[in-house]
């Protein structure tokens, strides 16, 4: 069953005299309990999507356009009151930069409590403060945090709190925008792992959002690849690091060194850099990088094809079965 | 903590040393001698000259008289001054009343309509309405305070007939009581208002620089992607954080307003220390120069301190650092 | 044409400034030739209101307003550009000497810095020019070197990031003298927060020396907006106007240099327009 459901989605940056197309057409089906990792370089438009769709976007310099579905209600069409209340309480957010995550001058406790009261104002003080804490103990942080401020807290424990301060109102979707990014390896291990465990515990739906494939390899059931603003290509994790079929997934798998290392041992760099989202092309963004392009690339945009109806691609010349290092 | 304010209060003792020094300095090398001008007449009697001069130790060596003056400084004597003979300190404490006063009420209005408008303006920033009033308080800026004053008299008490022109109390009357009171604020109105005019974009830009600044924070998306209404998120997060830039203008400004104000004490005729510091400067008056000079920089170096303490109450980011 | 309009439109304040700027400069140079009178010219009439002979007026001695209001943008702009040249001078050297060298010279210059910036400087400047005589260079001077501090925070800061940039690092890896480095690469390259500052100044100085000229600490011998106003205090019922248009002049004239200053600052720092979302 979907639980989100982003339709003819897109996301537009209006500048001074130009517009960026971040996110261009997309259309995407999230399952309950099947975790997705959202792929793509940076300004592929992975990060914007999912802003887009919370409405996290400065809407005086950006524009979005199409549906998305959370339980049959379309969060971009809901008034700010309704959108409220699903913030948080149904659908939160890890975001990138811990350290900014959190007001320099209050405690944790305080912000944390501040948000909980948001969707349970009623909410006892002596209540709030045993579920942070057991909260805190389910991310493997001791309850002093609560008492502490930002910049008293390593980047590691930062992500830690920003994790639990995300579960705190029982979420049904949980977004990670390159939430682990900035860690060190071993941690960024350590607490997708501590997070695969809670996701089974609290039943929740992860979307994470990564430039780095082998995270999603690991720790996500499908993968959805973004490129240039528009959807790529969709499946299962398994499916499509195997045979993918959009050369741009093929390259981008090839590019990893952890990947190429079990095949033929290179890192193959794709040529060229990604066109200028601000001005309008046809076909497929990929078209000028791609080794398979034809003029049809060129000259016409290429709709959904489906290997099956949890596998689909955006390409005119998909790869015929095989590996991806073949 | 400690460590980080006794480095401030060391900062603020140094200050205030160089500042005597630099204005005893300054005093001892100016051309002109302070007994001629009080003896006043262009051929002087000489033993007068020469009573005068050793009574305020004018013939010894600069060095002596400044270790003297320091010496009684510490012992709370500023001298007395050469013009009236009275002790500084009594003369400053006799003036400085009415010179905080203005300082305090200027400030403290510039604040609340600076901080409101600057508040306004950040919620709208980049707008038409933002653009104007921040071109309106360059126009602000560039009026010199002593013409607005001039202006002002102008306007509200020679044409409209509506304020009184200068002067602290109406001499023609001889009012007691609440009617004495309400003639004394009948006579400030004006100086504040020429005073508030001068600082509000002051305040007004502090306030708009910080609160866009914080509306750009991350934490501010958290809150809102936690489903937070803006109006809550304003007044809990915003405000709290953006206050941080405008309280620490307030003090250290409240300090410079003391000098500040003297020019408009001058044009409106108020007896507070600034216009009678000008009076000075013509007398050479050099202890009450040296004790005004003192207070001005004492109280600029104890306000920073006092700011420097609230900051790190304000911003625990303060206290870690300086751990 | 296009992006011509736009840049126009973008950097609004910078433009109108430099034009009204343009008008001032060009006053000050032409005072001569387009003053309708000698400004110095005692005539007998004496008092009189703004008109067709004398569209400003005249003073209580008969002077003609308009003149002097031309003729005393020359030393508005003389002290102004001059003293925040000096400040800009003395500010640039000393915090990019803290800021490149670092340590002691930074601990101990960083701390006269401070102790500058705390001191009250309209009180010195009053007591200076009082106390050593108020010619128009004596007060360019004093202005200047009271006003530094806010430039030498600035370069400080600039050299402090400067010093740690790779081109630095390769010329002081190649060996060539730091004095030379300060001045080829830390100095140009931090130096353009130091030209909007040094505008600004312009604006103050010559707000600072229309007090001072108001207080009766101006140079007597030369005409001034503000000894104009000071002039006009004794007289202001019945001849509003020989205050009144000095004001005005000061007015545009600070106008024009805080908008120069602005449209540099948002030149240097796009950030500042940046809109954020409520």
């Amino acid at each position: 069953m979907s639980i989100l459901e982003i339709k003819d989605f897109s996301v537009s940056y209006l500048g001074d005299d130009y517009v960026v197309r971040a996110v261009d057409q997309v259309n995407l089906h999230i399952e309950e309990g099947v975790s997705l990792g959202i792929v793509g370089e940076s300004g592929s438009g992975k990060s914007t999507l999912m802003l887009g769709v919370l409405r996290l976007l400065n809407e005086r310099t950006s524009k979005t356009e199409g549906e998305a579905f959370f339980a049959g209600n379309d969060l971009i069409a809901m008034t700010r009151k309704e959108l409220s209340k699903v913030r948080w309480a149904e659908i939160s957010v890890v975001f990138q930069k811990a350290m900014n995550v959190f007001s320099p001058v209050h405690t944790i406790g305080t912000f944390l409590t501040d948000i909980y009261r948001v969707h349970r104002p009623a909410a006892k003080a002596k209540e709030i403060r045993k579920e942070q804490e057991e909260l805190l103990a389910l991310v493997n942080l001791p309850k002093q945090v609560l008492k502490m401020y930002p910049h008293e807290l390593s980047g590691g424990m930062l992500q830690r709190t920003s994790i639990a301060m995300s579960l705190m109102l029982r979420p049904k979707i949980l977004v990670m925008d390159e939430a682990t990014t900035a860690l060190d390896v071993i941690t960024q291990n350590q607490i997708l792992t501590e997070i695969l465990e809670i996701e089974d515990k609290l039943q929740l739906t992860r979307i994470l959002i990564t430039h780095d494939m082998s995270v999603v390899a690991n720790f996500c059931k499908k993968i959805a690849v973004f490129y240039a603003g528009r959807l790529m290509e969709v499946g299962f994790t398994e499916d499509v690091l195997i045979n993918p079929k959009h050369p741009y997934t093929r390259d981008l798998i090839k590019s990893y060194p952890t990947f190429a290392e079990d095949g033929t041992g290179t890192v193959v760099r794709i040529p060229g850099t990604m066109i200028d989202l601000k001005k309008p092309y046809e076909g497929c963004p990929y078209a000028e990088r791609c080794s398979q392009a034809t003029d049809r690339c060129r000259k016409e945009r290429p709709l959904e094809s489906f290997v099956n109806n949890s596998w689909s691609y955006y390409c005119h010349n998909p790869l015929e079965g095989g590996r991806a290092d073949e | 903590m400690a460590k980080y304010l006794s480095k401030r209060v060391m900062t603020g003792l140094l200050c205030v040393i160089v500042a005597l020094c630099l204005n005893f300095a300054l005093i001892h090398l100016a051309p002109g001698d302070p007994i001629r001008i009080l003896v006043g007449n262009k051929e002087p009697n000489p033993e007068l000259v020469q009573v005068l001069t050793e009574k305020y130790g004018l013939d010894q060596p600069p060095l002596v008289q400044f270790e003297k003056y320091i010496g009684n400084l510490l012992h709370g004597d500023l001298g007395d001054s050469y013009y009236t003979g009275e002790p500084v300190q009594d003369i400053i404490k006799q003036k400085l009343p009415l010179t905080l006063f203005l300082a305090g009420t200027m400030v403290f209005i510039a604040v609340i309509l600076g901080g409101l408008l600057g508040v306004f303006c950040a919620k709208r920033a980049g707008g038409k309405l933002d653009t104007f009033l921040g071109s309106f308080t360059y126009l602000f800026d560039s009026i010199p305070g002593y013409w607005l004053g001039l202006m002002l008299i102008l306007l509200f008490a020679s044409k409209l007939k509506l304020l009184p022109t200068t002067g602290l109390i109406s001499i023609r009357e001889s009012y007691t009581g609440f009617a004495h009171v309400l003639d004394v604020a009948k006579h400030l109105i004006l100086p504040i208002a020429t005073g508030v005019i001068g600082i509000v974009p002051y305040y007004f830009r502090i306030t708009r620089a910080s609160v866009i600044q914080q509306l750009g924070e991350d934490f501010i998306v958290t809150l809102r992607a936690a489903g937070m209404s803006e109006h809550k998120i304003f007044y809990k997060y915003v405000f709290r954080n953006a206050i941080i830039p405008t309280v620490t203008a307030v003090g250290i400004h409240l300090a410079y307003m003391i000098a500040g104000s003297t020019i408009i004490e001058i044009v409106f005729g108020l007896p507070g220390l600034g216009s009678y510091l000008m009076t000075s400067i013509s007398r050479r008056d050099y202890p009450l120069l040296m004790g005004f000079y003192l207070i001005l920089s004492v109280s600029v170096a104890v306000m920073m301190i006092v700011v420097d303490f609230l900051y790190t109450l304000l911003d625990p980011r303060v206290r870690h650092v300086s751990d | 044409m296009n992006k011509m309009k736009h840049y126009l439109h973008r950097h609004q304040r910078l433009v109108f400034g430099c034009c009204m700027a343009l008008v001032l400069v060009v006053i000050a140079v032409l005072a001569p030739v387009i003053s309708p009178f000698d400004p110095y010219d005692l005539s007998d009439e004496m008092m009189a209101g703004p008109g067709s002979m004398h569209p400003f007026g005249t003073d209580n001695l008969g002077r003609d307003i308009l003149s002097m209001i031309l003729y005393g943008s020359r030393t508005s702009l003389i002290i102004g550009i001059s003293s925040a040249l000096i400040a800009a001078v003395i500010g640039t050297v000393i915090g990019a000497i803290a800021g490149y060298f670092g340590g002691k010279v930074d601990m101990i210059l960083g701390e006269i810095i401070n102790i500058f910036m705390m001191i009250p400087s309209f009180f010195l400047i009053l007591i200076i020019v009082a106390l050593f005589g108020s010619g128009l260079f004596k007060v360019m001077i004093v202005i200047g070197l009271t006003s530094w501090t806010g430039n030498a925070k600035i370069m400080r800061a600039q050299a402090l990031s400067l010093r740690s940039r790779t081109f630095v690092k390769a010329s002081e890896a190649v060996g060539e003298h730091r004095m030379k480095i300060l001045i080829k690469h830390i100095i140009p390259n931090g130096i353009f927060p130091i030209v909007s500052n040094t505008t600004m100044g312009i604006a103050s100085a010559i707000l600072m020396e229309s007090s001072l000229a108001f207080l009766g600490l101006g140079d007597p011998n030369t005409i001034s907006w503000g000894q104009l106003i000071a002039n006009g205090k004794a007289y202001l019922t019945s001849g509003w106007w020989i205050s009144f248009f000095g004001g005005l002049a000061i007015i545009y004239t600070v106008v024009a240099f805080f908008f120069i200053g602005d449209g540099l600052n948002v030149i240097l720092n796009p950030k500042i327009r940046n809109v954020t979302n409520v």
